[in-house]
Formats: C-alpha cells, structure tokens, sequence
C-alpha cells in the first residue's frame, strides 16, 4: 500500500502539474480538495482520467467520488480494491 | 489616452517602465523565474498554460504599482499553443484527453486568470486581431465606456519559447 501511494503521489503531481512539489510534500491522510492540495473541479476530473489510464479504473457512479478522493490514501486504497491494470 | 506604467516581457528580456529587468532565464522558464520572484502563493500559476502563464506574470508585476478597473487584452495566435498541446491528448490511439488543457482552448481565459487574481469585476476581453494596431481603437472605445485606468494590450504566444507580451496601464485623461 505505501508503494502504491508513493507512486500515485508522483503521478498526481504530474498529472496536475504541481511542479514546485514532491511527493514528500503531499500527505497521504490530508484532504485533497478544499483545504490540503486544495484541488478544484478541473483537478477532479483529471484524477478520473489518471484513474482510468493508469489503474484501469471507471468510475461508474460519480457520486462515490467524494469518498474515493478524500485523500491520497483513500485512492490508493481503492485502487488497490479496482484495479484492472 | 494616457499610459502611466508599462511592461514588456519577452522569451529574452523584461522591461518594466523603460528599465530592464534582470533575469537568468529564458522562454517559458523566464515566466517561472518570475513568478518565483514576484507572486510565489498562488501555485495555479503552475496549472496555466504558457500565454496564462504571460498575461497573468505580466499582470502581477503591473498592478502591484497600480490597480485596474478593466482588462482590455488582444493577439493574432489566439490561444494556438496551448490548442497544439490539447490536440494532441486526442489524436493518438490511446484517447486520454486532458481536462485541465482543454479549459485553456481560449485566450480570453488569460483575462479572467487575472480579474479572479485581482478581484476585477469590470469589463474583461480579449480580442484575435490582424495586428497589433488594430487593438488601439479597441482600446480608446473601451477607455470611453468604463472607468480607467485599464490593463490593456497585446499579449501572444505561439509556442513555449515564443511570446511576447505588451502591457499598459491605460488612464482616459
């Protein structure tokens, strides 16, 4: 599980750009939208796409995003449950 | 018409008022060196693609001295960098493409990067235009019909390295 947020903090930054940070700069349990990295609307539906490139992964029912993306943790864990690739 | 402060930033040079700016960068690493150097909290800076990424800088570094009441912008290229870069997210097999470039498939968006930065709520445009002159009419028409000063100018980039960005803060008397 560490393993995979490691590699998931490195493609969100570059996913979403942040090139000032690394993945040590990002912690696993903070929100990711809001307060934390303070991700917006544009930034969810990137996660979506990186979800579906990287790990294979649909997400059928938008209204499990709020959960599935409440942390780096939260979607490693799901990935690691979902992943198809 | 009066200009009372003036930038001019290109892949090369930075000239604020007349006087050069030292820098260590070039091209789009110019516009990096220089948000470090003059914004530094406002890391959607990094989201933006390279002709928000001018305007915005250019913007900053202007209305630290003056503020605005209006944001007049114009360019020939549109937004044709940043249109290159989305199409390619969607001309291979692998059909992934990227919301976060594809909400930049529009110059004015540069204006509205800036009115949201400095809480603008008068007029912001941006104009596609043949040449640079023909956005000076523009400009005397809006200076008409809205309180000054303005930002206005020409703002384009047609590639990573390739910009060129002319601003002015722009007074009606």
């Amino acid at each position: 599980m560490e393993q995979l947020i490691e590699q998931l903090k490195g493609q969100i930054i570059e996913a979403l750009n942040f090139e000032e940070m690394t993945p040590a700069d990002i912690d696993a349990d903070a929100p990711l939208f809001g307060e934390g990295l303070g991700l917006d609307s544009i930034d969810a539906l990137e996660l979506i796409m990186l979800l579906d490139r990287e790990y294979g992964i649909k997400l059928a029912d938008p209204k499990a995003g709020k959960a599935i993306f409440r942390s780096v943790r939260t979607m490693a864990e799901y990935i690691q449950a979902n992943r198809t690739k | 018409m009066r200009v009372s402060h003036d930038i001019e930033i290109t892949p090369k040079s930075v000239v604020l008022d007349g006087k050069q700016i030292e820098v260590s960068e070039t091209g789009e690493r110019l516009l990096v060196e220089l948000y470090r150097r003059y914004v530094g909290d406002y890391p959607k800076f990094y989201k933006m693609d390279t002709l928000s990424r001018l305007g915005f800088i250019a913007a900053e570094i202007l209305l630290k001295i003056e503020p605005v009441e209006a944001v007049i912008l114009g360019n020939h290229n549109a937004s044709i960098k940043n249109d290159r870069d989305y199409l390619k997210t969607i001309t291979d097999g692998n059909y992934y493409p990227s919301p976060a470039l594809f909400v930049y498939t529009l110059p004015n968006i540069v204006t509205g990067e800036i009115a949201i930065r400095h809480h603008i709520q008068g007029e912001t445009s941006f104009y596609v235009l043949d040449k640079q002159e023909d956005l000076e009419p523009i400009i005397h028409a809006t200076l008409n019909n809205v309180p000054s000063p303005i930002l206005g100018g020409w703002c384009e980039c047609s590639d990573k390295d390739e910009f060129n960005a002319k601003l002015q803060i722009i007074w009606n008397n």
